[in-house]
């Protein structure tokens, strides 16, 4: 997995590429959010447009980072998801923990 | 005819596409909507990272193996390991949903419609997932 990190209105956007499954990208993904928060940034928009598969493994990386930015008073939301992957938030329940948008604008203006 | 495709890979998780990548290849050969080719895709990697991580440890040196079976009206897949396995039996979904872990059982039942654990004639742990073809409609065109 490839993470491309940019800002906009005090917002981060991490666009991830390629496959989301654990191991090595989990720690990545952390480090990039321990520094965000570090920074004083901690709202983040994962743009998931890029991301061929998720698995079970994958998920466990978005729903820490949620967890991480919560406790320090942020939100982590989801932008673009494909229908592959919305097909397993929706089997995991998890559609109702993470706010999900098509709309880049849309999911940047839900922070104000 | 012979529609018995059979890949072998070592334990390495960067490898956990290609099955879904051979799925997708074949699935070109059949009548099956894209949302059904890529449910039982995730039910493959789901099924492939246990063999790889559970089963197999992660040991690079020890294969897992995963066989195609492509009939007119469904797609039979089997994913062997080394390992122990574990009894599905007595196996329940978690309440908790932020759990870190722990899903991928519930979403190969959920995206297959039958799905076996056991034991293979060799005595590899084996898991069979079976999908219909039909069971997911048609796409729309």
């Amino acid at each position: 997995m490839k993470i491309k990190e940019r800002k906009r209105d005090g917002v981060a956007i991490l666009e991830m590429s390629g496959r989301l499954m654990g191991g090595p990208d989990a720690e990545a993904f952390d480090e990039i959010l321990k520094t965000l928060i570090h920074e004083g940034c901690r709202n983040v928009v994962v743009s998931m447009e890029k991301v061929r598969w998720v698995n079970s493994t994958g998920l466990g990386i978005l729903i820490s980072g949620y967890t991480t930015l919560k406790k320090s008073g942020g939100e982590l939301k989801l932008l673009k998801v494909s229908d592959r992957i919305e097909n397993i938030f929706i089997v995991s329940k998890l559609y109702t923990v993470f706010e999900s948008y098509q709309d880049e604008d849309e999911a940047i203006q839900s922070f104000a | 005819m012979n529609n018995r495709i059979v890949i072998k890979l070592p334990s390495r998780m960067e490898f956990l596409g290609i099955p879904d990548v051979v799925l997708m290849e074949i699935g070109t050969e059949f009548s099956c909507s894209s949302r059904c080719l890529e449910e039982l895709g995730t039910s493959i990697i789901e099924a492939c990272t246990n063999a790889m991580e559970h089963g197999n440890k992660l040991d690079e040196e020890v294969e897992i193996e995963i066989i195609f079976e492509v009939g007119e009206e469904s797609v039979t897949v089997t994913v062997l390991d080394t390992g122990p396995g574990f009894d599905f039996s007595s196996w329940e979904p978690s309440d908790e949903l932020m759990r870190p872990r722990g899903r991928g059982i519930l979403i190969m039942r959920e995206f297959t419609d039958e799905l076996e654990f056991g034991r293979h004639d060799d005595g590899r742990f084996m898991v069979r997932l079976v999908k219909q073809l039909g069971s997911c409609g048609e796409d729309e065109s």
